[in-house]
């Protein structure tokens, strides 16, 4: 160990000696290309469209008059936003939470070697492989009829009525499509986690009895902080940008109470027509994300790097 | 190995109830995926009426919905743009994203870090609002939409942030920088050694990321139909267009459809599987 | 091992999925004569008369068609292939897809610098576009033939109307008769009393709920909702006046007395409603199949549930057609005796980026649909349209556009829509969706209408 050390320290300053010639070079070839992609796709108009926040254009006009912050004060006034935000910080708290310790769990279970494992993984892809109008009217299905004969059969309360038409079970509904839909994602990650491990900490890890969870803590969490790191982040970035499920299973029925951030952005800029409302309101959004998922990788990548 | 031994009935037990646990989530995860198959097979007024009734007590079970759907899709034409869409940008994206992510965590430098800070902030702006900058960039400005080329490069723009996240984190935590040292010892430059030697072993998560990533693109819809007018050029989910109606949506033809459209990704995943686990394998002899 | 099987297991289902295709098998007993499900067969066009005269220097031109009405998407591809035959022009026509509001995907276009050559919108997001984007279209030749069906923007006509629809109770004649055992007189009822008995009768005779009603905004807020503003007159400059004056705070929607009788029709159609344990989960496309077997016999919609009602089971032949909305107990009120039937979609040429050359042959096929022989047939057969040109002489062919047809004819029907803003249907559906769920009430409902309004600039 210590050997490597100080192997890794000379090595360093050559590194470093060969950095200061081929800096730029190495820049180039490896970084230039991907960057440029992404600054020319995303960036650029990004930026356009900060610019589009401070002007009265309405998405089709031919002039733009730049008008500072009055889009943003409309968004002061726009009450419907921010209770649609206040509902998607609450499904989120749901969806992260719940996406995560099942999508870690099964992945876990599905890494030990069991016999047909490929077979449950392709199973838990599935999810994935089913979006937009498709995803709605299956879990439409779903809430409005399976539970509901369920409910006629047995008589449970819980099942007597569509899910879909009361507004707290709505969001339970909405809540359940985004656990299934994003855990299948998140399964892939921390599969592909476990399997990075080594065999030695996986077989330490599989030890059951009353020390497993124990060593599970020790010794598999640390070694998994980087897949947790990105599966929160992604999950907590997908669960705030909630659109498609959003849409095609509720679009916001009962009666408006289950619209969410990202949906009610749209239907502002493009339903109602104030498009630079809308785009103040996303751009909020944005920022409100932004320092939400900032502390979160802040604060488990410094897990990462105490373990 | 002698551990597992150990482990005994034990184990066994409780492997038991773990598989049964499993067993039980599996279902409820490819519940709706069976749902699309049964329902494929049906007309419209069994799904509405019977969505749940198993194939056999249906009257009029067929295979009429495949054949509309591949005819009206115009399948195969559909199918070559898609490909060609998906297997370009994927390629491009996994080869730029590792080497921008290798060039991140090997070069601590203000660069990197902005950069990096940029990708992980852009990965939650809303795609609605670039939307419209994004068409009139390049579309008003730079007129260069409905070309398959554009739509390549902005699914490479667009899953550059993610995949460049999702390598810097496995480099950082899997990938001894030992070895590369050997390499350059041995003489090799920074280009070589990132190819013969950094790439082989990002195996496990190159595999993971061209699924994930031809997943997005293979299913993207709102992205395609922003950049792809032209008729010819249409991929799989733009050409199922004709199977919603304003009011209701043909149900049958849509399931039929969208398995005609993922049947390829699932396949992929499957084989790609196998790559995930060699490449495990192969990480363990070292 | 396992991960061989599912290999095997995806290989089969692809194989077996490739053979359906290759060979289109059915197995089953679908080719049963009386199978519901059997495709409605199509119209032949007769195209040996053609008098139209076409622009020989057009020839070559292609342009794009923006569709909006996803249910014609493929019968205006087929009249763009006749037209091409004929003139040369090219038509492409282009789809707003699922999850694209039809304005969305026009800006997105015009902002992409390519948009279509002529657009099919709402008559609200023409208005919002005429002025900014559309060619003026005011001295075309069949302007003449669609009086009163015309959208003017400060004196100009900048699209074409499309088609007429026309909404109402839709009933089955057949269902209706059979239930009570007597022959169904549509004109027979005549006010809300007496459509109020004849439910009570319906229900006494064993169909305990008779009518299906949509739960979605889209329905309540614009269907339903601007009944209350169309009636004012019966007439769209009515519709827009009594709009103003809430707009403006000079009428209180409280006083208005079309707001309170709106409410008790919906009321009547609540209380039959079939689904009213749980009037928020109903499903659309079951509606249509609970009128075509005869569990319900009203459904509030328009012609445009045809096609729902065709593939449920029901055929050109059967007897369905449409009673008013009635709001009150007056016999004589235009209200209780028509129909609202007016110009639904509107065909806008883009004035801004199409060359001359691409404006005429847009023209020219505009022109074309409401004068050669061909594009009149293939707008009633091929599209199944209402067209509202008087010089079309066919007829539409089912029950649901016949009768819109005939009550537009024998002065049956009222040609009023209110121009409502683009999200009305959206914010006041909620409101509806909420009182159609008992979770508010009457003066909630219309405190939301009104407060709606006063935010409106």
């Amino acid at each position: 160990m210590e050997q490597r050390q100080i192997c890794s320290e000379k090595i360093e300053e050559d590194k470093n000696h060969m950095r200061s010639k081929n800096n730029g070079k190495d820049f180039c070839i490896f970084a230039l290309p991907g960057l440029f992609c992404f600054i020319a796709v995303v960036i650029v108009p990004f930026v356009y469209g900060v610019y589009l926040t401070m002007t009265d254009w309405n998405g089709v006009s031919a002039v733009k008059n730049f008008v500072g912050l009055k889009n943003f004060a409309g968004v002061m006034k726009d009450t419907q936003f921010w209770t649609s935000l206040l509902l998607t910080f609450k499904y989120v708290i749901f969806v992260v939470v719940i996406v995560n310790v099942m999508a870690f769990g099964i992945a876990y279970l599905l890494t030990r070697g069991m016999k047909g494992q490929n077979f449950f993984r392709a199973g838990f892809f599935t999810p994935n492989l089913i979006g937009g109008i498709v995803l709605g009217y299956i879990w439409q299905f779903v809430f409005s009829r399976a539970f509901v004969s369920i409910g006629e059969s047995t008589g449970w309360s819980l099942f007597e009525v569509s899910w879909l038409s009361d507004p707290t079970k709505a969001f339970a509904a909405l809540v359940l499509v985004s656990v299934w839909q994003l855990s299948g994602y998140m399964i892939l990650i921390y599969v592909a986690g476990f399997m990075g491990l080594s065999e030695d900490v996986m077989e330490a890890a599989s030890i059951d009895g009353a020390s497993g969870w124990t060593k599970m803590r020790s010794i598999v969490m640390p070694l998994m902080m980087s897949s947790v790191t990105i599966c929160l982040f992604l999950t907590l970035s997908r669960a705030f940008m909630v659109y498609d499920v959003n849409l095609s299973l509720t679009a916001g029925a009962p009666y408006g109470t289950t619209e969410m951030a990202a949906m009610h952005v749209y239907e502002k800029a493009f339903t109602s027509r104030q498009f630079g409302v809308g785009q103040a309101e996303a751009l909020i959004l944005f920022v409100i994300v932004a320092c939400i998922s900032g502390l979160q990788v802040y604060l488990t990548k410094k897990k990462e790097v105490e373990a | 190995m002698q551990q597992t031994v150990v482990g005994g009935t034990k184990k066994k037990v409780a492997n038991m109830l773990a598989m049964a646990g499993l067993i039980l989530i599996f279902i409820a995860y490819m519940f709706p995926f069976l749902m699309v198959m049964i329902n494929s097979l049906k007309q419209k007024r069994d799904i509405i009426k019977s969505p749940f009734s198993w194939l056999f007590t249906i009257k009029g079970l067929s295979f009429d919905n495949f054949v509309k759907a591949f005819t009206q899709m115009d399948f195969l034409n559909a199918f070559k743009n898609s490909l060609i869409v998906t297997v370009s940008a994927t390629a491009l994206v996994t080869l730029f994203a590792a080497m921008l992510a290798y060039y991140i965590v090997r070069h601590k430098n203000w660069i990197s870090n902005i950069t990096f800070a940029l990708m992980v902030a852009s990965m939650i702006i809303p795609f609605q609002a670039i939307m419209i900058p994004l068409v009139s960039i390049y579309g008003g400005t730079l007129n260069i939409l409905n070309h398959r080329l554009t739509l390549i490069f902005m699914h490479t723009g667009f899953s550059m942030a993610m995949s460049v996240f999702m390598f810097h984190g496995f480099i950082n935590g899997n990938i001894p920088i030992a070895l590369e040292e050997a390499a350059y010892i041995d003489g090799c430059t920074h280009s070589q050694t990132f190819f013969k030697i950094v790439f082989p072993l990002l195996k496990p998560i190159i595999s993971t990321m061209v699924i994930l990533n031809a997943l997005a693109f293979w299913n993207d819809f709102l992205l395609p139909s922003l950049v792809l007018t032209d008729k010819e050029l249409l991929t799989l989910p733009l050409s199922t267009y004709s199977f919603y109606g304003t009011y209701s949506a043909d149900y049958g033809t849509i399931m039929a459809g969208l398995l005609l459209c993922v049947v390829p990704i699932l396949i992929l995943y499957v084989v790609l599987q196998k790559q995930i686990i060699n490449g495990v394998v192969a990480g363990a002899v070292k | 091992m396992r991960g061989k099987g599912c290999k095997g297991i995806a290989l089969a289902l692809i194989l077996v999925l490739m053979s359906g295709m290759l060979t289109g098998c059915r197995f089953g007993f679908a080719s049963d004569p009386d199978d519901p499900n059997e495709e409605v067969k199509e119209e032949p066009i007769d195209t040996s008369v053609d008098t139209f005269e076409y622009d020989s220097s057009l020839s070559g031109t292609n342009i794009t068609l923006l569709n909006s009405k996803a249910e014609i998407q493929v019968a205006l591809g087929k009249m763009g292939e006749e037209f091409e035959k004929k003139s040369g022009v090219h038509v492409e026509v282009m789809p707003v897809t699922d999850g694209d509001s039809p304005y969305t995907k026009v800006v997105s276009l015009y902002n992409s610098g390519n948009p279509p050559t002529m657009s099919i919108l709402d008559t609200t997001d023409v208005i919002a576009l005429a002025e900014e984007k559309a060619a003026d279209l005011s001295e075309e030749a069949w302007i003449a033939e669609a009086e009163n069906y015309l959208t003017e923007v400060n004196g100009k006509v900048y699209s074409l109307p499309l088609c007429i629809e026309g909404r109402g109770i839709i009933y089955n004649k057949a269902v209706i008769e059979e239930t009570l055992g007597e022959t169904f007189d549509p004109e027979s009822i005549t006010t809300l009393d007496e459509f109020t008995e004849f439910l009570e009768k319906l229900k006494k005779a064993g169909m305990e709920k008779p009518v299906s009603m949509a739960k979605e905004d889209w329905s309540l807020g614009a269907h339903h909702l601007q009944f209350v503003y169309e009636t004012y007159d019966g007439t769209s400059e009515g519709a827009q006046k009594v709009i103003e004056q809430i707009k403006s705070g000079k009428m209180d929607l409280h006083s208005y007395n079309r707001m309170q009788e709106f409410l008790d029709m919906f009321d009547v159609l609540k209380e039959y409603n079939v689904a009213k344990g749980d009037p928020l989960g109903a499903d659309y496309d079951e509606m249509a199949i609970d009128l075509a077997d005869g569990k319900t016999a009203f459904w509030f919609n328009g012609n445009w549930a045809w096609p729902n009602l065709s593939e449920a089971g029901a055929d050109n032949e059967d007897a369905y057609g449409f009673l008013p909305y009635f709001l009150n107990d007056d016999p004589d009120d235009f209200a209780n005796q028509k129909i609202q039937g007016s110009p639904s979609k509107q065909v806008m040429v883009d004035g801004q980026f199409a060359s001359e050359q691409e404006q005429a042959a847009a023209k020219e096929f505009l022109n074309w649909i409401v004068f050669s022989e061909i594009g009149q047939q293939m707008m009633v057969k091929t599209c199944n349209l209402i067209p509202p040109f008087q010089n079309n002489p066919y007829e539409p062919g089912d029950p649901l556009s016949r009768d819109i047809y005939e009550k537009v004819h024998a002065d049956k029907a009222f040609n009023a829509s209110a121009i409502v803003p683009n999200d009305h249907w959206a914010v006041l559906g909620a409101a509806m969706q909420k009182y159609l769920a008992d979770r508010s009430d009457k003066e909630e409902l219309i405190d939301s209408v009104q407060g709606y309004w006063d935010e409106q600039e």
